[in-house]
């Protein structure tokens, strides 16, 4: 029963704290790009404009739902939730902090230590690109069509290189569990390196910063929606909270990969060098190496906000190009090297 | 408009291919563009613009107004850079009346007509990025277009649509400040060309999508009658400020930059050379400005009632999209009995499905900005 | 019509795309610092470019910036306007209505004029700001000023007739606004006279564009007193 409690206290808490992070991401988007942009941004809403995610929230709410007359009405109100769910349930095995330990019992920081949680992740973050296809499908409109197939072509083919990079990452540690993984990122590495994976896999790491820009779609892969060439793409012809959903759930999309890397390459909640936990307190190094971990994952939120501002979008063919030509060869590459150097250490 | 049909081939093959709809309201069509695209999955098989969606029947506007009511009329062809229109039109009617405008007009009229050229190419290459999905160059490029649109307010009192000149001369004298808000805003325009290219040239990603996209021979582009910077990215070194001068263009020194492929790449880098040049013109016109006497006359002897002998003429100047000509064609009376207007654009939009045919729907969309259509030009 | 092909040429750091992107990247992140500093900047001058509009309204407008139009009364606080109708024909909008009034005995302090003007029109909707009215009137009368928020609800709101136009005049004058009297462009100096006797040529006919404009820069010579001037705005001021 106890356990039951605990579960479920950490998936709401989690969920929330997702959200608030989403939601806090479309300020830092918006707000971000117009400070590179020698511009403003949304500076009304409460101070800074911080209030502004809470505004648009409202305005999607109230706004009046808009079925196209030859929309599949099925699919159309599909779309954006399986769009949103995996989103949001790909967090279920993500870890978020180390161990709290509260009345004697030990409580880990994720919502469920699954022995898989790799291939969770995996077949999760592609059941995504139903909700962009069934979405573009049912509008019945031809550039969301474009972008839905776009979509499914990108998200399919930059898997593989994410796959790719993520066995590489498990030739390494051994293990599918994503906590064990973490936890394995502890002390040094060649005696002066963090022993984190970025230094073990620094090319893997490429890869798969290249693989998840596709898989969130965002500039330079965001052509399912590229504004100017197919409009908005799969969500052009959706309005109120369904849009809403769409749009959250990209957001949820970034803070969940976001996570992953952090999780993969950058030690998880550790700090190069200091062994944090031995001078704090049980509760509170749970707290820190909580804070610890979303101060990792909110550069990387912020990062896919710099290169969104940076660059230009490519062209359909040439990310399938870059997607199969480069990156996939690449993968494979690494994970030939890294095999070999398994092999040769053992 | 291009009418040629879908190939035979392709007529076997219709049941797989889609038409699709770009505009009149898309977000890349700069206005109220409309092209009917017969795509094969993202390839292009066919496009056909349509236009007429701006006409406000310009042309036979000018019949019905007296020759200098026209003037304001032309801000509205190309209304990223109207001073150029202004000019162009006067120089017609001047043209048909012989008259001499003194050199000191000529010379702020070179001076605005510079900064016009700088203000288009600046949104042209911006737009291009937008569409291109790189926003941010934009918004470096448009804060120093609203500097130089600050120099026409306070020339003569607006910022978009100037009305800038009157037959036989000017309406008033460079600003007293003109000279302090240049220097001001010189660097700034360097440097908001140099971030722009330091945002976009070297990028693998932006030379992927632009080199050999929409690539021209020179032989096609003179054939369809591409003019500007257009033609010069096909390799042909042809520019009316050189070759058929006006305005005192032969006393300035200044380069003509000229492609080679005629492609999206090329297009972009002649427009980005060209401001670099024009800044070099402005400030030569401005030091022989500054010599001359500072009452020299702005304006030649002109009638109070213009009414230019029968006669018809023709002149183009270099707008910056290219040769922007005005036909005018005089019955004696104060009103002109027809004009005829050369907009850059149409010749160049004509073009627009061999431009575009085998590319993708992305490389529509950057053909498009490239080539600087503009729907008040292009209709009229 | 075969497209030319274009063959791609790129450096090594073009090729492997991180490089220019990082430099990119660099120059954003340039850009982010300084406007983030200066967003903590007091009130309103934030980020430097942007304008708080309807709050922030110090953005100096041109003194002759071509805005709400007004008619103009002289130092004594008469009507300059003698409604010659000369901004009406002028107009390329057509969207100025004068109607003619005559000066009773008694009404030397209202009008400056012997005519003034009973009504003066002005459709805004029509209005297309190009500022020939003011070019073309020979007392002043009426001219744009700097008033430039002119969204209105109705369709009579955007109908100026003479009670509005005096009084966007003396709003003008009480915020000091007023619009800098206009300066004439210097003209070519007409060419000098034939001896009398010589045979009758076309330069005799005075205003003859086609030789007047012939002049030589040498042989200009240039009008500066300001009388001749304001004559020489009337005669450029169009038809």
């Amino acid at each position: 029963m106890e356990g039951w409690v605990i579960a479920i206290i950490k998936v709401v808490f989690i969920w929330a704290w997702v959200l608030l992070i989403a939601t806090v991401m479309t300020w830092v988007e918006r707000r971000g790009a117009a400070m590179m942009q020698d511009r403003l941004g949304p500076n009304r809403a409460g101070p800074f404009g911080l209030f502004q995610p809470l505004a648009d929230g409202i305005k999607l709410f109230t706004k009046e739902e808009v079925l196209p007359k030859k929309a599949h009405k099925v699919l159309w109100s599909l779309g954006p939730l399986l769009f949103a769910l995996p989103a949001f349930s790909a967090y279920a095995v993500m870890p978020f902090g180390d161990k709290i330990v509260l009345g004697g019992k030990e409580i880990i920081l994720q919502v469920s230590n699954v022995n898989i949680g790799f291939l969770y992740i995996l077949a999760i973050g592609s059941l995504a690109v139903y909700g962009i296809v069934l979405g573009g499908w049912g509008s019945n409109n031809k550039f969301s069509i474009l972008g839905g197939l776009r979509s499914t072509a990108q998200l399919i083919s930059y898997e593989v290189p994410l796959g790719l990079a993520l066995l590489a990452i498990v030739f390494v540690y051994g293990t599918f569990s994503l906590r064990d993984i973490a936890l394995a990122q502890q002390g040094t590495f060649l005696g002066f390196l963090p022993n984190w994976g970025i230094f073990k896999q620094p090319l893997g790491f490429i890869l798969f910063m290249v693989a998840i820009y596709a898989e969130a779609n965002r500039v330079p892969f965001d052509l399912p929606e590229a504004e100017s060439e197919i409009v908005a793409g799969y969500h052009t012809e959706y309005g109120s909270m369904e849009l809403g959903l769409y749009l959250f759930g990209e957001y949820v999309n970034l803070v969940t990969l976001s996570s992953l890397i952090v999780v993969l390459y950058f030690g998880a909640w550790h700090i190069p060098y200091i062994d944090v936990s031995k001078f704090l307190g049980p509760v509170s190094w749970g707290i820190v190496s909580f804070l610890i971990f979303y101060l990792k994952v909110s550069f990387f939120l912020w990062l896919f906000v710099w290169v969104r501002w940076t660059i230009p979008r490519f062209r359909y063919d040439q990310v399938m190009g870059l997607g199969w030509k480069a990156l996939i060869p690449l993968a494979l590459f690494n994970l030939f090297i890294t095999a070999l150097f398994i092999q040769l250490a053992a | 408009m291009n009418q040629d049909p879908v190939s035979q081939n392709d007529q076997e093959r219709l049941g797989e291919l889609v038409t699709i709809n770009i505009g009149p309201s898309h977000p890349a069509m700069h206005g109220t563009l409309r092209v009917v695209t017969v795509t094969d999955g993202e390839t292009i098989v066919k496009a056909e613009p349509e236009i007429g969606y701006l006409h406000r029947g310009v042309e036979k506007l000018g019949e019905s107004l007296t020759y200098h009511q026209f003037i304001p009329i032309t801000d509205r062809l190309n209304y990223c850079s109207a001073i150029t229109n202004n000019v162009s039109y006067e120089m017609a009617v001047e043209k048909l009346m012989g008259i001499e405008v003194p050199e000191k007009a000529q010379l702020v009229r070179v001076i605005m007509m510079e900064l016009a050229r700088i203000a288009d190419h600046e949104v042209c290459v911006g737009i291009l990025g937008v569409d291109l999905g790189a926003f941010t160059p934009f918004f470096y490029l448009i804060i120093q277009r609203e500097e130089i649109y600050e120099i026409f307010e306070w020339y003569n009192g607006a910022r978009l649509t100037n009305t800038f000149g009157r037959i036989g001369g000017l309406d008033a004298d460079l600003p007293d400040d003109f000279e302090e808000r240049w220097r001001e805003l010189k660097p700034n325009l360097r440097k908001a060309n140099e971030e722009t290219e330091k945002l976009l040239t070297h990028n693998r990603i932006w030379m992927d999508r632009t080199i050999g996209v929409s690539a021209f021979s020179p032989e096609d582009a003179l054939n369809w009658g591409f003019t500007g910077p257009c033609l010069r990215a096909c390799g042909v070194k042809r520019d009316l400020r050189k070759d058929e001068t006006y305005c005192m263009y032969d006393q300035f020194d200044f380069e003509v930059p000229v492609g080679k492929n005629g492609d999206v790449f090329d297009r972009y880098k002649v427009r980005m050379i060209e401001m670099e040049e024009s800044i070099k013109i402005i400030d030569q016109a401005y030091k022989l400005y500054k010599e001359m006497p500072a009452d020299a006359p702005l304006k030649a002897r002109v009638p109070k009632v213009i009414k230019p002998p029968v006669g018809e003429v023709y002149s183009a100047l270099e707008s910056p999209n290219g040769e922007l000509g005005f036909f005018v064609r005089s019955d004696g009376s104060n009103k002109a009995y027809r004009i005829k207007i050369r907009p850059p654009c149409y010749m160049i939009y004509q073009a627009f499905n061999d431009l575009v045919k085998g590319e993708m729907i992305a490389d529509l969309i950057a053909c498009i900005s490239s080539l600087n259509v503009v729907a008040g030009e292009l209709d009229r | 019509m075969a497209k030319p092909v274009v063959k791609k040429e790129y450096t090594l750091g073009e090729r492997i795309y991180l490089l220019e992107i990082l430099k990119g990247m660099a120059l954003t992140w340039r850009h982010f610092v300084f406007n983030v500093k200066a967003s903590f900047r007091p009130e309103p001058h934030t980020v430097p470019t942007c304008w708080q509009y309807p709050e922030d309204r110090t953005r100096e407008i041109s003194p002759i910036f071509r805005g709400l139009h007004m008619l103009c009364l002289d130092e004594k606080g008469r009507e300059k306007c003698i409604a010659c109708g000369t901004c009406a024909k002028t107009c390329p909008a057509h969207c100025i209505t004068v109607k003619k009034g005559k000066r009773k005995e008694g009404e030397e302090d209202k009008y400056a004029s012997k005519m003034y003007c009973a009504s003066f029109d002005i459709d805004l909707l029509h209005c297309i700001f190009c500022g020939f009215c003011q070019e073309a009137c020979p007392k002043e009368a009426i001219v744009l000023g700097r008033e430039f928020e002119l969204a209105q609800y109705t369709r009579e709101e955007c109908h100026l007739d003479k009670q509005k136009l005096l009084a966007n005049y003396r709003k003008a004058k009480e915020e000091g606004k007023l619009r800098p009297p206009r300066k004439a462009v210097p003209v070519v100096k007409p060419p000098p006279k034939p001896e009398a006797g010589a045979p009758k040529t076309t330069e005799g006919k005075a205003g003859k564009p086609a030789v007047a404009g012939k002049a030589k820069k040498g042989q200009v010579e240039v009008k500066k007193a300001a009388e001749k001037a304001k004559g020489a705005g009337k005669a450029e001021s169009g038809d």
